[in-house]
């Protein structure tokens, strides 16, 4: 087979590059409308015409400088070697915006291929594009596409075979005579800009070959010094004293969107204002006085949903997987099998990995919410609304979007934070972000409120949110004293228009999210379960049959001193949060384990193990610090590793996972002895 | 005059981006250069401001918004032409 053919995506955040991706590969990758989605590039590989082709999704920038994390991966990719043909992924709907990036593109000198994406919405508008002139104007192949509606594919990746080959942008047609003209339809540069740029441009061209040789991009890099690309400078040092008095960075910018005014007034027909839709929502959930009420009503909305829905539904997931287990069980006994075999099954993987089964649809609903957030728009418009709010401590508006995320999963949260620019925001925000109660604590939450709230469950286990949110505030006030950084606030972000919530985007999300707890109630908790199985019935002196004299009672009772004053000076709750390290729904497989209860979130397994618990005098303010312990204390094994990853910094691992055992600590004796004063009066 | 002193759902145009360096560029390259039109659609105690610029709307925090100097759209033509009158 014929090495395959590199083509990379690019173009602004939220212009549909990652949509159009999927339509392509098949892949599942997430898909959201607020700008920053995608943080690390993505492959995948498809064949079209006979041709291999291996698609490169990047993360979306505004422009080729090399100022932002996303821009310098982007950039030091697409000027690699390996990618033969960039497909600038434009939002035709905000055609102005996206073609200075466009220009940009086309100056590096690579082939580019323009593909003008939601041609629908433009449509919608009572807009048109010109397609005759637009291309003309930039020298490039202009592709219409609607990466939703998957129109437009084939044309697209018809343009980008025939204009793989660089010297294409001398358009030759196959005349059946001899010719002796040269038939160049296209000038080879985009843009000519004032003299006074161009003079310089043609004089650091000269100086920079005379110095490194023939440059393929000899133009762009000549641009780029005029802008005194800090990357370039350093890459490529060059004395320019001469002619780079100063920096051309404005006057280049100025130029390009000069040009681009041109291009709209001649391109563009019917430019209406038909936008108005967004507008009129943002009337209200961007309201001054309104804004954040409204936020809060639909936190509180998702929370129901999660909860009380979501319960409700429980209710038959219940019923199937106790009929599964039992049938399991008696399957065993039918067999024959040994009764180790069968403990290890039934009390160990059933018990635990079926326990966590349960709550699915409680993860579902809560996931499916986060989806249809994310993908109307609102997200974005929620930095806005709490940029107020989060300016008090320290942090712009826009690390509030890792922080909301951090509901669904802390792993995603924190490479969300990328988006930051501050490195420093980044640090405090990837810090603060564990706090938010991750879809993991909530079987925790479902079973400890259920067990001892009664009528009060919900509002129980709303608390633990709203705890995790104070808790998060109240860390960066204090990280903010330290920094001591002046309030100043520099928030810039894109609003992107209100969209329907794509059905096909949303049951990807939800599906991706249900496969990974699939997963790891297949794998981590599956482990897990087993590991607590052999610690808890095995001991000194081999297989135990009273719990207290196993290893995993050992092990717990070290630890018990220091848990009292929490309210969790048991060796049962000990081993629990222990394991809770590999994944928080740990927590409630291995209380499964360790009670010896098949399914404790059916309603004969939770009145068992309320009565097991109740036995070793766990009241209500135990479980309430109980609860209170499992939202702050350190993440799980995936969630360090990704904090690992994205601070770059063992240092502030360590620091970050140790801080949050501490805070989980503090936080739970304050609450677990103010309970009992409580109680006491 | 400042954005930040503009008023709501009024157009300007931008003049000059007094910001530092970076955050002035990713104003120009957004494509907030001189002269540009920009509506504040809306704003904040905070004084975090909702513009539209080129089609696209933007949520800038409170210093940028302070930091980009504009004018109305049509004060200085007719100033001008006051001027010239009155010569």
């Amino acid at each position: 087979m014929n090495t395959p053919i590199h083509v990379a995506f690019i173009g602004n955040p939220n212009c549909g590059k990652t949509t159009l991706f999927n339509a392509y590969t098949g892949a599942r990758l997430k898909v959201a409308n607020w700008p920053g989605v995608t943080v690390e590039k993505k492959e995948g590989f498809f064949s079209y015409q006979g041709e291999q082709i291996r698609l490169v999704d990047l993360p979306g920038i505004y422009s080729l400088t090399s100022y932002t994390m996303e821009e310098k991966v982007s950039r030091s990719y697409l000027m690699g070697d390996e990618v033969q043909v960039v497909i600038d992924v434009a939002d035709a709907s905000s055609l102005e915006r996206n073609l200075y990036l466009t220009l940009q593109l086309i100056e590096m000198g690579k082939p580019v291929v323009l593909a003008l994406n939601m041609m629908d919405i433009v449509e919608e508008r009572g807009m048109a594009i010109d397609l005759h002139r637009l291309p003309e104007m930039l020298g490039i192949p202009c592709i219409p596409v609607s990466a939703r509606q998957k129109r437009g594919l084939e044309i697209l990746m018809h343009a980008v075979l025939h204009h793989k080959d660089k010297d294409l942008d001398v358009l030759e047609h196959d005349h059946p005579y001899e010719s002796k003209h040269r038939h160049d339809h296209h000038k080879d540069i985009v843009m000519v800009y004032r003299d006074e740029i161009e003079d310089k441009i043609d004089m650091i061209s000269e100086r920079m070959e005379e110095k490194y040789g023939p440059v393929n991009n000899v133009r762009w890099h000549a641009i780029k010094y005029l802008e005194q690309d800090e990357e370039i400078l350093k890459n490529h040092p060059l004395d320019l004293g001469d002619v780079v008095d100063r920096s051309y960075e404005t006057d280049i910018i100025n130029e390009k969107y000069d040009f681009i005014e041109e291009i709209i007034q001649e391109c563009l027909v019917g430019k209406s204002e038909k936008a108005q839709f967004t507008d009129r929502i943002d009337r209200w959930l961007t309201n001054r006085i309104w804004g954040v009420p409204i936020f809060l009503g639909i936190m509180a909305l998702v929370f129901f949903l999660t909860f009380a829905v979501g319960d409700w539904l429980k209710g038959y997931m219940e019923q199937g997987i106790e009929g599964i287990s039992g049938l399991i069980t008696n399957g065993l006994v039918a067999l024959g099998v040994g009764d180790l075999v069968r403990s290890l099954v039934v009390d160990g993987i059933l018990a635990g990995v079926g326990g966590i089964l349960t709550f699915l649809p409680n993860i579902f609903i809560l996931f499916l919410a986060l989806a249809f957030l994310e993908d109307s728009g609102y997200m974005a418009r929620v930095a806005y609304v709490m940029d107020g709010i989060m300016g008090k401590i320290g942090l712009s508006g826009r690390a509030f979007i890792p922080m909301l995320l951090g509901f669904g999963c802390t792993v995603p949260a924190v490479m969300a934070s990328r988006a930051l620019e501050d490195p420093r925001d980044r640090l405090k925000t990837i810090l603060v972000t564990p706090f938010m109660s991750c879809s993991a604590r909530l079987p925790i939450y479902v079973l400890f409120s259920q067990m001892f709230f009664g009528r009060y469950a919900l509002l129980a286990a709303y608390s633990m949110y709203v705890l995790g949110i104070l808790v998060a505030i109240l860390v960066a006030l204090v990280m903010n004293q330290f920094t001591k950084r002046k309030g100043i606030n520099t928030l810039l972000m894109e609003l992107p228009e209100y969209k329907t919530p794509n059905l096909h985007s949303i049951a990807i999300y939800t599906w991706e999210k249900v496969e990974d707890y699939l997963k790891k109630a297949g794998t981590t908790i599956f482990a897990a379960s087993i590991l607590i199985w052999v610690l808890l019935n095995f001991g000194i002196g081999g297989m135990v049959t009273d719990m207290s004299e196993s290893f995993g009672a050992m092990l717990g009772r070290q630890l018990v001193p220091v848990m009292g004053p929490a309210g969790l000076g048991y060796w049962q709750i000990v081993v629990a949060l222990i394991s809770g390290l590999a994944a928080k729904e740990v927590v409630v497989s291995s209380m499964s384990v360790l009670f010896g209860v098949s399914n404790a979130a059916g309603q004969a397994g939770m009145s068992a193990m309320a009565a097991a618990l109740a036995g070793v005098g766990f009241t209500t303010v135990n479980a309430y610090a109980l609860m209170t312990f499992c939202l702050l204390y350190t993440p799980c094994m995936a969630a360090i590793a990704t904090i690992k990853r994205e601070t770059g910094s063992w240092k502030w691992t360590l620091f970050g996972a140790g801080f949050q055992l501490a805070v989980a600590w503090v936080v739970a004796v304050a609450v677990y002895q103010a309970g009992l004063f409580l109680t006491r009066i | 005059m400042m954005l930040r002193e503009g008023k709501l759902k009024e157009g300007y145009l931008v003049e000059e981006i007094r910001l530092e360096d970076k955050i002035r560029r990713r104003l120009q390259i957004l494509g907030l250069t001189r002269g540009t039109r920009v509506e504040i659609l809306n704003r904040k105690k905070s004084g975090t401001t909702i513009i539209k610029v080129r089609g696209t709307r933007f949520a800038v925090g409170r210093e940028v918004a302070e930091g980009i100097e504009v004018r109305e759209p049509d004060t200085r033509i007719s100033r001008s032409d006051q001027r010239e009158v009155s010569a």
